[in-house]
């Protein structure tokens, strides 16, 4: 059965040859022809895009139709900058928001990419059947279909995505105390208005805010453990100490800011009740 | 011996145009003696392609003209491009605000990124919808799909290099990405960042990988790509009633004289 198949494709592409040498048509001038004409097109097509991205924009603060020139300069200090990825990368930063808990964000991260991957080098020995037209390829039709669907809506939804932005965070801040009962200790609520602005969200929920892009885990109750102001303001300051090389350092924030961070930390026990 | 040899050269006497012919061709005779390359050329402009193909076999040189666009400007960028932090947002400014058509040539590699992109998944489709990656054209299709991801890595490579915002905290995000891998993600994550934090480390060899290691790949991958496109041939749509290799005992390809430019008429159509 197996060689028979293997005899029949050898055939056909046999046939294939002779087919083209009797009855084909040389590369040169006509499909050249076509080749150049649509060589012109993606040329003229880039340096289009160029001219409209260059003048309807202007600098760091017009982003015109197509996005502005740059963004401002690069500063590992500053930690409300929602990161975005280019857009062929937004079906990847949407799968992150559908693997958000920790134990399943490396499927997001690495599994289904790979997986993807996989399959796509392993297509011609999966679809070994010599048949090539769609109609008589339902599976590989519904398949490409599936496909094209998902990665359009993941792609849709990753660059519609909204990060939660600080100013709105810190409006959930006396929220935040009620809950978790830290009203009365100013050092919390300070720490929580510095939670809430200098980006902290963006890796880590809390109280079903912000996103766990990273596989961060949720803060709502990380004071259970009791372990101390001074212990959460050490381990933001520099995570790499305490075995965390996922987590960048905050030591940039302060002194200060840190210790009311760890206050803050330290006083969210988890819900009440 | 010799006289016999020059009588033999007076009665055949080459023309004058003969002779200008001849000096006009040497140079190409001379490379083609010692190299073969005008016999290579000759075959890959006019060797045969099934006479069914259109417009939807131009994708994949639209894709070749696409990278080449890149690399063109990427060569350009890179004269004026310096990749560390204290000076690459600088550099950046100087080639879109001050350099002469400076903002054209970056634009274009901007965009152009984002047009190769497109052009592979579109050529990857038109592949997979004619079922061009059937036999004996497999290894064809698995370097295409290598080729895809080394463009996409390009892309990630070349996100970072501006040094703005976006660029930084993206890049960010994406080691961080690399980290969660299990086994070898934190020593890749630790590999990219090059120390603790993003900065000139990370910038240096970001550099390096978009412009030296990705692109060298992507040259062996397409030249290794075309190679095989040549070697195998080109599918005919698989809805073509002409299509090369066809099941006989289908109907045989009409007969009938030319049909605008791109379709000659067949050779065998005489009756032959």
């Amino acid at each position: 059965m197996a060689s028979r198949r293997i005899e029949e494709r050898r055939a056909q592409h046999k046939r294939y040859k002779e087919d083209v040498e009797r009855e084909g048509k040389p590369f040169f001038p006509y499909a050249m022809f076509h080749d150049t004409v649509m060589s012109l097109v993606v040329v003229c097509v880039i340096i289009g895009l160029a001219c409209v991205w260059y003048f309807t924009a202007e600098g760091t603060e017009d982003p015109g139709w197509l996005g502005p020139h740059f963004t401002p300069e690069a500063d590992p200090g500053t930690t409300d900058f929602v990161p975005r990825p280019d857009w062929f990368f937004y079906f990847l930063f949407y799968l992150l928001r559908i693997f958000k808990w920790p134990d399943t964000v490396v499927l997001g991260t690495v599994g289904v990419p790979n997986i993807l991957l996989a399959i796509m080098i392993a297509l011609p020995f999966i679809d070994l059947r010599r048949e090539r037209r769609l109609s008589r390829r339902p599976v590989a039709l519904v398949a490409a279909i599936i496909v094209v669907l998902a990665m359009g809506t993941l792609t849709y939804k990753g660059a519609t995505a909204k990060e939660a932005l600080g100013s709105e965070l810190k409006q959930s801040v006396p929220h935040w105390a009620a809950v978790q009962g830290f009203e009365d200790n100013p050092d919390a609520v300070a720490g929580a208005e510095i939670f809430a602005q200098v980006g902290c969200a963006n890796c880590h929920t809390y109280l079903g805010s912000g996103s766990s892009n990273l596989g961060a885990p949720d803060l709502s109750d990380v004071g259970a453990s009791n372990r101390g102001a001074d212990f959460f303001a050490s381990y933001v300051t520099n995570p790499s100490q305490y075995g965390n090389n996922v987590m960048p350092p905050f030591a940039g924030l302060g002194e200060e800011n840190l210790a009311k961070l760890g206050a803050f930390l330290d006083a969210s026990k988890g819900p009440k009740g | 011996m010799a006289l016999s040899d020059r009588g033999a050269a007076i009665a055949t006497a080459p023309t004058r145009g003969d002779q200008l012919k001849h000096v006009a061709l040497y140079p190409l005779d001379w490379l083609e003696e010692r190299s073969g390359l005008v016999g290579g050329i000759k075959y890959f402009l006019f060797r045969k392609v099934p006479r069914d193909t259109s417009w939807f076999h131009t994708l994949g040189s639209a894709t070749l003209t696409a990278f080449l666009v890149q690399a063109i400007t990427g060569v350009v960028l890179a004269m004026y491009y310096k990749p560390d932090p204290e000076t690459a947002y600088a550099s950046i400014q100087f080639i879109t605000n001050d350099l002469t058509l400076g903002w054209l040539v970056r634009g274009m590699h901007k965009w152009g990124a984002s047009v190769f992109i497109i052009l592979m998944f579109f050529h990857m489709a038109r592949v997979f919808l004619f079922g061009a990656y059937k036999y004996p054209r497999e290894l064809n299709w698995i370097i295409g799909v290598l080729l895809l991801a080394m463009g996409m890595l390009e892309g990630f490579t070349g996100y970072l290099l501006p040094w703005d915002q976006t660029a930084y905290w993206a890049t960010v995000v994406g080691i961080n990405l690399n980290g969660t891998a299990p086994v070898l993600g934190p020593f890749l994550a630790q590999f990219l960042s090059g120390g603790a934090e993003i900065g000139s480390d990370t910038l240096s060899k970001f550099y390096s990988l978009h412009m030296l290691v990705i692109p060298g790949a992507i040259i062996g991958l397409i030249v290794l790509h075309l190679y095989l496109v040549i070697r195998l041939g080109v599918t005919s749509p698989p809805w073509s009633d002409e299509a090369a290799g066809r099941d006989r005992g289908e109907p045989p390809p009409p007969k009938g004289g030319r049909r605008g430019l791109t379709q000659p008429k067949p050779r065998g159509a005489n009756g032959q």
